[in-house]
């Protein structure tokens, strides 16, 4: 298994009112699989990602990636796991507006270690099997919304990590960009042998997904 | 390596040039008026550099240069007398009133010496041979009066206490903090001018022979004029000096000056420096996602920072520059050497990034999670 998680629990203190957001969730992905992560606003599903993401520390629980367990606590060793071993992807794209499509897949390696022409060309591979060799001088703002995604995609996938983590990514996307944007995004995983989980409300992610994980009031559904 | 700190600032440049503008006045003005503020102590202590004299003896308590009192002309016989002292000669330093053609009466400083050339003064001189300031009533004027005095040729004569003398060169460079004009005459010429300079002299420039410690000579000759001062070349000039930067406070201004451009300087690049911050949170956010640490966007805060301090700089000290030929003309002298300049730049750079350090905190507050907020 790339990806598990082993009764992980969450809870949120707001003031003296304790909220308990994820009740004990467990699940695993494997190399190579799409799971999508379905469950209505306030189910969890995005506390969920950002734990998987060693973004957020749960509360209690679990989390192996690539087999090795993380260090929940020490706050370096998670920023060294998304480093190394976590690519996201943002709803809302999360571009660097000050960096053409290929700036940007390189500053996140240079940000993961790579450094000189090599991340140049790591980045630009990345960027050509999204299909966008051809906009590797285009800034943010001078993108679709299906390329800015695209450019998203290459910058998760570059720097090689295990499992690739995506937060409603066709949420802005109109459907047919949408589809084209799923199926890039499976077959890229499926390639590249990554473990893909998808937060989403969307129907469509259901036809490019191995599995259909649902999640409910912190839960996950049989 | 993709410098997303150099990207943001051409990205956002209307706020890049803000902070350009701000960084740039703050050395302006820091440049500018301490410039100007050296230039004028470098007036009061030129002749303390021209001079060739190792010591000076002073009367007590002379405050600077400019403000001497006397004492017996004999006293340099004494001073002669000191093993170690290769030559000792008086000096007049004194204020007296000159006649001016339009009839106006103005102040000149003179400077009357038996041997210029012995002393290297005055320098830069026009026109005629320092030697014949001995031959008769012969003076020599500093270009610089020119302001004061209106408009002089050699050849003119000028009134100075009563009696006429010839105008036979000019000399450049020779000023005073007092901004009275120097003329340099003989001795026995200026002591003639006034009965309180009878028999009396304010200075002795001591010269001492090579090789033995000038400190060790200072020495005894205060052991044997315990009624005069006597300092070396560099203590003289820096209580001249001194006493312009402490007793007018004018010290005091050139300090409100400066930390006036270093307030308007951190107070500009902080305020924008922050507002970019606050401004990029989610840009800083994804950075922090993607595995960056707080020190990645430190770096990219200190980078701006330093840009802007090396393009402020530069652009304040074209402006500087710029700045000296204008000021010449009104005979202000913005001496800006470059140690003055590398102190500034330092400066420049360490206000910059202590800018930037009010960022820090904002930065370090940010969570990473909010990369999945809508």
């Amino acid at each position: 298994m790339v990806l598990k998680v082993s009764d992980v629990r969450k809870t949120f203190e707001e003031g003296i009112q304790k909220v308990e957001v994820l009740k004990g969730v467990s699940m695993e992905v494997a190399q190579g699989e799409v799971v999508a992560l379905e469950g209505p606003s306030g189910s969890g599903k995005t506390t969920l990602l950002s734990i998987m993401g060693c973004i957020l520390t749960p509360t209690s629980g679990e989390i192996s990636i690539g087999g090795e367990r993380v260090a929940l606590h020490d706050a370096a060793k998670l920023r060294e796991v998304r480093r190394r071993s976590i690519g996201f992807v943002f709803q809302q794209f999360n571009l660097f507006p000050a960096l053409t499509a290929l700036e940007n897949v390189e500053y996140a390696l240079n940000v993961k270690g790579g450094r000189g022409p090599e991340a140049r060309r790591e980045a630009t591979r990345a960027l050509e099997a999204v299909g966008l060799a051809d906009r590797l001088r285009f800034l943010p703002r001078d993108l679709s919304g299906g390329q800015k995604q695209r450019v998203a995609i290459a910058r998760a996938l570059a720097g090689r990590p295990q499992v690739i983590l995506a937060d409603e990514p066709t949420a802005n996307l109109d459907t047919a960009v949408g589809v084209q944007i799923l199926e890039l995004f499976r077959d890229l995983a499926k390639r590249e042998n990554k473990g893909l989980v998808i937060v989403t409300h969307d129907p469509k992610v259901r036809n490019v997904a191995d599995r259909v994980v649902g999640i409910k009031d912190g839960r996950l559904a049989a | 390596m993709v410098s997303l700190a150099r990207k943001n600032l051409l990205h956002d440049w209307l706020r890049f040039a803000i902070t350009v503008a701000g960084v740039s006045f703050a050395v302006t003005l820091i440049l500018v008026q301490v410039g100007l503020f050296m230039g004028l102590l470098g007036k009061s202590t030129v002749t303390i550099e021209n001079a060739s004299a190792d010591i000076w003896v002073t009367s007590k308590e002379t405050p600077n240069v400019d403000f001497a009192h006397t004492f017996p002309e004999t006293t340099v016989l004494r001073v002669r007398g000191v093993p170690g002292v290769q030559r000792a000669d008086n000096l007049i330093l004194q204020f007296m009133n000159i006649m001016l053609p339009s009839g106006a009466e103005e102040g000149c400083l003179v400077y009357a010496l038996d041997d210029f050339q012995a002393w290297n003064l005055p320098w830069n001189v026009e026109g005629a041979d320092v030697r014949d300031l001995k031959r008769g009533r012969y003076l020599l004027m500093d270009q610089s009066a020119v302001r004061r005095f209106g408009a002089f040729a050699i050849g003119d004569y000028r009134e100075i206490v009563g009696a006429r003398f010839k105008i036979i060169g000019t000399t450049t460079g020779a000023q005073s903090f007092t901004t009275a004009p120097i003329v340099f005459m003989d001795f026995r010429n200026a002591q003639e001018r006034l009965e309180t300079l009878r028999n009396k002299a304010q200075y002795v420039l001591v010269k001492v022979e090579p090789g033995v410690d000038v400190n060790a000579v200072v020495a005894e000759i205060r052991r044997i004029l315990p009624y005069n001062d006597v300092y070396t070349k560099a203590d003289w000039a820096r209580r001249s000096r001194s006493y312009w930067v402490v007793s007018t406070g004018l010290g005091m201004n050139m300090g409100v000056t400066v930390f006036l451009g270093i307030l308007v300087g951190i107070v500009v690049v902080g305020q924008t420096l922050y507002t970019s911050a606050v401004e990029h949170v989610k840009e800083f956010g994804t950075v922090k996602a993607i595995g960056g640490s707080n020190w990645d966007i430190y770096k990219i805060l200190g980078e701006q920072a330093l840009i802007a301090a090396v393009v402020g700089f530069a652009l304040g000290g074209v402006i500087s520059l710029l700045m000296r030929p204008l000021m010449a003309k009104l005979y202000l002298n913005v001496l800006i050497t470059p140690g003055f300049a590398a102190t500034v730049f330092v400066g420049t750079v360490l206000m910059c990034l202590g800018a930037a350090m009010l960022s820090f905190r904002r930065v370090a507050s940010i969570d990473p999670a909010l990369v999945f907020r809508a």
